[in-house]
């Protein structure tokens, strides 16, 4: 026991600094929900679920206390790497990929990847049975993986484990493929889902530093003990997780590895190209549709009465003052039992109304610059209020709002990022995809950048040089 | 036979009586000067007779309708469309449509508001822009154009709707001298062609040689009225003879 800590202790201080601090900070997120670490719903800010027992257990046992640092679960490797916890326990699945850039612990927990499918659906028995056809799951999980090895499946990426059950309920989806802890808490409680089949099998564990082998050692004695007293089997019992796949002998992963690291080649540069294409289409439509919206909202609050007018600046404040994120849920995900969009229409119309009202506010801004003379002369010659409107004075607050509106367009540009929470790939969600399979951020970061600086800079030109023709002489 | 007919019109704005019960009556053909202090009403006068400035009382009969208070731009769109088509009027700083050419100004009107064709309408326009000396100048921005040339074009622009009277608001005050004789002799020529026009003006001298009749406007009444060598000359009230210098 000496010579291990004194050995472990000249190699490594992984141990030494947890014992020095009297915590073990670990990683997860908070997204991920019941049962893995979530927020007591009888209140408080205390945290509950099966991986806070299982850190506290392991904590006791290292002599310290375990404390939980938030981070985005698709972020969890990145940020270990930092140093901003010492072990990654998020319902963490060991795979061949990730062992090329973490240590992993002896597992914790054993699962399976679970199809669900619609009820009505009842010739679905595989993913064989899934071709051509979307299926949803997890980014960067072990069930992507095995989503993407499907051949002529196509993998729509979530971010929470509630929303790809909720699409596949409303036909936006065929399938979902998760570990069975999710399928069964959020998947199968739905009343029109079935379990079509198991795809693939896997395991919990602990990620660390892969320098810190003196903190891995003392881990898996710690887990050894936390099995042998039973109280992993009581933690996993208190929360319906155990089953008799616990008790299986042997720690061999038998996940599907994702291969080894692909490499930033040319189909990885095609991935980011298409991924440019949705950007670009997404983002133009949505400024065609702002446009007119905002065209259309300044006109009636010019000309219309009362109630018209209190009505476009309700919808101006509504859509300026409320995050365009919420707008896209509610798009997408709060209209779907009424009005089921796809995906590319929702972030098209989300981003589009959204934008609308700053352009109304743009216009209406523009449309207060021309002298009020320009509508009178106009108004005297017999035009209506809408003709003079139309011909007179909207093609000159046009002119006025020209580089608001290029300078608005590079802006949408990048909030068409956002558009990834309801499952569409563009640009920046291509990005952390690739980055995942690439283990890197350095290269897909900077094609990512070079891309969107491709896009925006002409815009920015276009923007001064139209400033500059509109500057008074 | 007679082309405006204003009776009894009063306005406040806030708590200054603008007009205080103007009659006003102009026959066809005929060139009405309004002349007389800074404020006392002329200009409100004017923009009352097509009601871009509403009035509070009294009523204007001006190409076969009636005006009257209370009229909403929204509401009553039709009718005054159908003054404002048959009625000129040239501001004071011309307003003319800046992202328009010369030409387009011209033609904007009668293309838009009476459906004329693009060719008929930019023939008629090349004509008329002809007429008050800017023919070479048809294809040159407001921005390009002198003050003087600007004006031309506004008034070209107005009488491409072949308005039954053309009202002009003092359409030489924003011209230095040496412009406003251009835009004068263009304004002599419509008279001597027979064009109706209601003239608010400063300019005394041209009001003598130019109009038929001279109204003389202050504290929102007419206090003086009739051919030009009898007011200009021979003024009855203290008020004409104030505004002339010649007490």
């Amino acid at each position: 026991m000496l010579a291990f800590v004194a050995g472990a202790a000249a190699a490594d201080d992984g141990l030494a600094r947890v014992r020095a601090r009297g915590a073990l900070r670990w990683g997860g997120d908070l997204q991920g929900g019941e049962p893995y670490v979530f927020l007591d719903p009888a209140g408080g800010d205390r945290l509950v679920g099966f991986e806070v027992e299982i850190a506290d257990g392991l904590a006791r046992r290292l002599g310290v206390r375990a404390e939980f640092v938030q981070n985005d679960w698709q972020n969890l490797v990145p940020s270990l790497e930092r140093g901003d916890f010492d072990v990654i326990l998020n319902g963490f699945e060991v795979t061949a990929a990730r062992r090329g850039r973490v240590a992993f612990t002896r597992p914790y927990y054993r699962f399976v990847e679970t199809l669900v499918v619609r009820r009505a659906d009842v010739d679905v028995h595989g993913l064989g049975d899934l071709r051509g056809e979307r299926v949803g799951t997890l980014s960067g999980s072990l069930a992507r993986d095995v989503v993407g090895a499907a051949a002529g499946v196509e993998t729509v990426l979530y971010e929470g484990v509630e929303e790809p059950y909720l699409d596949l309920e409303q036909g936006r989806l065929r399938g979902v493929v998760l570990d069975n802890v999710i399928a069964e808490r959020y998947g199968l409680v739905r009343p029109t889902l079935r379990l079509a089949a198991t795809v693939g099998e896997g395991e919990y564990a602990l990620a660390l530093r892969p320098a810190d082998a003196s903190l891995l050692a003392a881990l898996d004695r710690a887990l050894d003990e936390l099995r042998d007293s039973g109280e992993l089997r009581g933690i996993l019992e208190r929360w319906k997780l155990w089953d008799a796949r616990q008790e299986a002998p042997g720690v061999t992963s038998l996940a599907p590895a994702a291969g080894p690291a692909t490499h930033l080649g040319p189909a990885q540069v095609v991935l980011f190209l298409r991924a440019a294409i949705a950007t670009v289409t997404i983002s133009a439509l949505a400024m065609l549709l702002a446009v007119a919206g905002g065209l259309l909202l300044s006109v009636v609050r010019r000309l219309g009465g009362g109630v018209a007018r209190a009505a476009t600046t309700a919808y101006v404040e509504l859509f300026r003052g409320t995050p365009v994120l919420l707008q896209l849920y509610v798009l997408y995900y709060g209209l779907a039992p009424v009005l089921t969009l796809d995906a590319y229409t929702a972030a098209v119309l989300g981003l589009g109304l959204n934008y609308a009202a700053y352009e109304a506010e743009l216009y209406r801004a523009g449309l207060e610059a021309v002298p009020v003379g320009q509508t009178e002369a106009a108004l005297a010659l017999g035009m209506s209020r809408l003709q003079a409107l139309r011909r007179i004075v909207l093609p000159q607050a046009l002119r006025v709002a020209l580089p608001g509106v290029a300078n608005d367009f590079i802006a949408l540009l990048k909030d068409s990022s956002l558009v990834s929470v309801i499952t569409v790939v563009e640009l920046t969600k291509q990005m952390t995809i690739t980055a995942v399979d690439v283990r890197s951020w350095v290269g897909p970061g900077v094609l990512c950048a070079a891309l969107y600086l491709a896009l925006s800079y002409p815009l920015s030109r276009l923007a001064r040089r139209l400033e500059r023709r509109l500057a008074p002489a | 036979m007679t082309v405006v007919e204003a009776r009894g019109i009063a306005t406040r704005r806030g708590d200054v009586d603008v007009l205080r019960g103007v009659d006003l009556s102009v026959a066809r053909g005929e060139v009405v000067a309004i002349v007389g202090p800074s404020g006392g009403g002329k200009t409100t006068l004017l923009r009352a007779l097509n009601y871009l400035t509403p009035f509070d009382a009294g009523e204007v009969v001006i190409a076969g309708q009636r005006l009257h208070p209370g009229l909403r731009e929204r509401g009553d769109a039709a009718q005054l469309r159908a003054v404002r088509t048959r009625v000129g009027m040239v501001f004071q700083s011309f307003h003319l449509f800046p992202h328009l050419s010369a030409l387009a100004n011209v033609t904007a009107a009668p293309q838009y508001v009476l459906g004329i064709g693009a060719a008929e309408a930019e023939a008629r326009a090349r004509g008329l822009l002809g007429r008050v000396g800017l023919a070479d100048r048809v294809d040159a921005m407001p921005h390009a154009l002198s003050g003087g040339q600007q004006q031309r074009v506004a008034i070209a622009r107005a009488l491409a709707m072949e308005p039954v009277v053309l009202l002009l608001d003092e359409p030489t005050s924003a011209l230095d001298p040496r412009l406003t004789g251009e835009v004068l002799s263009v304004i002599a020529d419509l008279a001597a062609g027979g064009q109706t026009m209601v003239l608010v003006t400063h300019e005394i001298d041209f009001a003598r040689r130019v109009a038929h009749r001279v109204v003389v406007m202050a504290a929102g009444r007419i206090v003086e009225s009739g051919a030009p060598g009898d007011v200009l000359d021979r003024p009855r009230t203290a008020e004409t003879r104030a505004f002339l210098g010649l007490d």
